[in-house]
């Protein structure tokens, strides 16, 4: 494990009762990354980050998260952390504004500026009550009050639910701000697009263990470009080595092909005359679909 | 109307299904405590001897009245149930009731439920029709059943029916008051508060009238006094139930009109706009601020409270006096009024001390409350300390408690010295400073169990329950010391005793300790929203 890591977790395990959230989940962040926290709902996200937050005990397992024992140096790790819950519930009789403050204020203090500023980009109205707020206004109360105190570390449950495209790019804008700024971010989602865009790497959790990790790159390297081309000639079937998954519809052929083996897929069609080609990027969603059809835990490919 | 009540049917059904057992534990309670006065009382007070000397103990400390109202007849097993089960049975049918129509109604809205079905094919008006059933079904059940129980336990049969009766009754009518609260309040907290404060207040005015002897109008306009004119066991006078079906009858008339004029989700008052910027950056500014409603409510009810128990105990001589039982008492030399006086004093305090340690147990529930709705989630991700936030909600629901004891007890001493009845103002003022460990202990079992075992939370309410049956209703069971002294008011000593004894106080002190550390180390080491 690298030196500057932020969050360190080594075979945790958490259960409910008979229920088992998390087994033997490990999970590195470093220092100034914007980490991806990809999974199906239920898959044990949330149960992490609350074991992160010292909310929930860990059954068994290392976690470090700053250099501390996030169960005994609650409050020392907390004073360099701010946390966005997936489901915001705010006090009914509160104004937004109000629980911006009281939040900030049990952290140890605002940046005023910051947060006006916030206030401002996600056209927040902290006149309103808790229990006048929308899911998607709930969830701004929750993020400008994290954003607005300077911390190390953001830990983000799903953030964007509920938010609309227009203030999504604003808090991509703003995490990429953070960023720059050198704070380290755990963003969780099961939204792929949100995590290709931000994050540095990116780990991939099902049934309570992550069973991809790494970067962007590395995880493309595990999927296939698919190609769609349209031949003058049909070529002979047993030769496609390079292709996975071929159909020949006439002269119509679709395809996978490995990222390694794309040259070598090339340089096959080009004798048979290619009239048309459509090549597709190796996508997450394919790696993302291929890691959760399968029926057994996909372990064995990373 | 078919349109308006559309869906109502089916979902009566499921809801029934659903939240119909949350009647269960008030029909226990009520069954038990009607059986168990046909059981017992021929066992405990066999001869008329000894009931003779019950209607003298009742007669002589009028503190008792007040809960439990008149009693017409102890020689009989039918007039004994009526004076010990009418009124508390009612007064809980009529809880039940409240809690399932609001729950069923406003708290449905509150979570976001009501708009899921609200969506469905339903009538404008089926929620709240389903609510109303809810609650008049299960108080029926509750009268069927404790009636049919104390019939076959040994009552008679036309008084028991008719004592069951009154229980439904109670339950119809708080029900129809609930639903129209239900419109009124803008959440469940708040039409819940609004439908207990006034069974409250009725409930005391009853004991009140009957024990001062007030005028006959001041029974006849309290639903309340309905019930208990109805006399089972000594009159058996059926016609008074008319009134309540009456009653019933137009509240939830006004009711549906209320609702067919709001809008969802919504209440009577419509919200303001807030401050932008906030004050409160404490958790115990956080304690304060999302307890500050009930805790003005309550400081109102205790000022109240002291006012009526204050002024009652102006008019213990007459009420002492018109006693035949106790006249022979003390004409016998068997007691003093000064000793009978100082008697009623410690009970009284006992009694606001029970109820002033109900908003200390429900600031302890609130705090659970806020833990299962994710809010303690956020507070704990910051730098706050779990022992700090637990120790703000635990000093309140201490103080709170303190400050309405202290302000009853101040007002009845006023009022009692005021009246040359024999009572010193500092004597009374003390007493109600020796009553307040007796409240921290039966509180401090809430803090244990929402500390250590929150999913238990009913359990937080086992000591302000246990203490309310063994200070009121233990000596008319003749229980034994050794089962009272589970009360821990039992160990509050009478300060007019010169061998008065401390050593209760400490013991109890004690137990509030530990109960403090259970509930501390509980809620430190366990996991959160679980």
């Amino acid at each position: 494990m690298s030196a500057n890591a932020v969050i360190e977790i080594a075979g945790l395990v958490k259960s409910y009762g008979k229920f088992p959230a998390l087994n033997g989940l490990d999970l590195t962040v470093d220092q100034g990354q914007v980490h991806g926290f990809l999974g199906p709902n239920g898959s044990g996200k949330s149960t992490t980050i609350r074991v992160l937050l010292g909310l929930l005990r860990a059954d068994g397992g290392t976690v470090r998260l700053l250099g501390g024992d996030p169960w005994k140096d609650v409050v020392e790790l907390h004073r360099r952390l701010a946390y966005v819950p997936g489901d915001v519930s705010l006090w009914p009789g509160m104004t937004g504004g109000e629980a911006i403050d009281l939040l900030g204020a049990l952290r140890g203090g605002l940046n005023e500026k910051r947060r006006a500023e916030l206030v401002d980009r996600f056209e927040l109205d902290p006149t309103k009550r808790g229990r006048q707020y929308s899911k998607g206004n709930r969830q701004k109360v929750a993020i400008v009050a994290a954003l607005a105190s300077d911390v190390e570390l953001l830990i983000l449950d799903e953030p964007t639910s509920g938010l609309d495209p227009l203030m999504e790019n604003i808090f991509l804008e703003v995490i990429a701000e953070a960023k720059q700024r050198g704070t380290t971010v755990l963003l969780s989602s099961h939204i792929l697009a949100e995590v290709e865009s931000l994050a540095d790497r990116l780990s991939i959790i099902r049934d309570g263990r992550i069973v991809e990790t790494g970067t962007l790159t590395e995880l493309r390297g595990h999927t296939r470009t698919s190609i769609h081309a349209v031949l003058q000639r049909i070529p002979p079937e047993d030769e496609m080595d390079a292709f996975r998954d071929v159909r020949l519809d006439g002269a119509k052929l679709t395809g996978t092909v490995d990222s390694n083996r794309i040259g070598e897929a090339m340089s096959f069609l080009a004798p048979y005359g290619i009239q048309s080609l459509t090549v597709e990027p190796p996508s997450l969603e394919s790696l993302f679909l291929r890691l959760y059809e399968t029926d057994t835990p996909a372990a064995a490919t990373s | 109307m078919s349109t308006m009540l559309a869906g109502a049917a089916p979902l009566l059904r499921t809801t029934l299904k659903h939240d119909g057992r949350r009647f269960a534990p008030w029909i226990v309670i009520v069954t038990f405590l009607s059986t168990s006065s046909v059981l017992v009382y021929p066992w405990i007070f066999p001869s008329q001897q000894d009931r003779a000397g019950l209607a003298a103990a009742v007669g002589g400390n009028p503190a008792v009245g007040l809960i439990f109202g008149p009693a017409f007849d102890l020689s009989t097993t039918d007039g004994f149930n009526a004076w010990r089960s009418l009124a508390l049975g009612g007064f809980m049918t009529a809880l039940g009731a409240i809690f399932v129509l609001t729950r069923a109604t406003r708290g449905q809205e509150d979570s976001g439920q009501a708009e899921l079905l609200a969506s469905g094919v339903l009538g404008r008006a089926s929620r709240l029709l389903v609510g109303i059933g809810l609650a008049l079904i299960g108080s029926l059940a509750l009268g069927v059943i404790a009636s049919v129980l104390t019939g076959l336990s040994g009552g008679d049969w036309p008084s028991s029916l008719l004592l069951g009766a009154t229980f439904t009754a109670t339950g119809w009518m708080f029900a129809a008051v609930a639903a129209v609260t239900a419109q009124i309040g803008s959440d469940s907290r708040t039409a819940n508060s609004i439908a207990v404060g006034v069974l409250g207040v009725l409930f005391l005015l009853r004991g009140f009238a009957y024990s001062i002897q007030a005028p006959d109008w001041t029974v006849w306009i309290n639903p309340l006094g309905w019930m208990t004119q109805t006399h089972p066991g000594t009159g058996n006078h059926w016609w008074p139930l008319g009134y309540a079906l009456a009653l019933t009858l137009v509240l939830t008339t006004i009711a549906f009109t209320l609702q067919s004029r709001r809008d969802f989700g919504q209440g009577a008052i419509a919200p303001r706009p807030g401050p932008a910027r906030g004050k409160d950056r404490s958790t115990w500014r956080l304690a304060v601020r999302l307890n500050g409603g009930p805790i003005i409510a309550w400081t109102v009810a205790f000022l109240a409270l002291g006012l009526v128990f204050g002024y009652f105990a102006t008019s213990i001589n007459d009420i002492l006096g018109n006693d035949s039982n106790v006249s022979q008492m003390l004409a016998a030399g068997a007691t003093t009024p000064d000793a009978l006086i100082a008697a009623f004093i410690v009970t009284i305090l006992s009694l606001v001390g029970i109820i002033a340690a109900i908003p200390g147990v429900q600031i302890m529930l609130k705090l659970r409350t806020e833990e299962m709705e994710d809010r303690v989630e956020l507070v704990i991700a910051t730098k706050v300390r779990r022992v700090r936030f637990y120790a703000s909600n635990v000093i309140l629901a201490l103080a709170a408690p303190t400050l309405f004891l202290l302000i009853a007890g101040v007002l009845i001493a006023t009022l009692a010295s005021a009246a040359d009845i024999g009572v010193d103002f500092g004597d009374a003022v003390l007493q109600t400073v020796a009553t307040v460990p007796a409240v921290w202990t039966i509180i401090a079992v809430s803090i244990a169990v929402v500390g250590a075992r929150p999913q238990v939370s009913l359990a937080a309410w086992v000591g302000v329950l246990s203490s309310f049956v063994l200070t009121l209703l233990g000596p008319s069971f003749k229980l034994w010391d050794s089962v009272l002294a589970f009360s821990p008011f039992w160990h509050v000593p009478n300060v007019t005793n010169s061998d008065a004894d401390v050593w209760g106080l400490l013991w109890i002190t004690l137990v509030t300790a530990l109960f403090l550390v259970v509930g501390f180390i509980g809620f430190r080491r366990r996991d959160l929203a679980r």
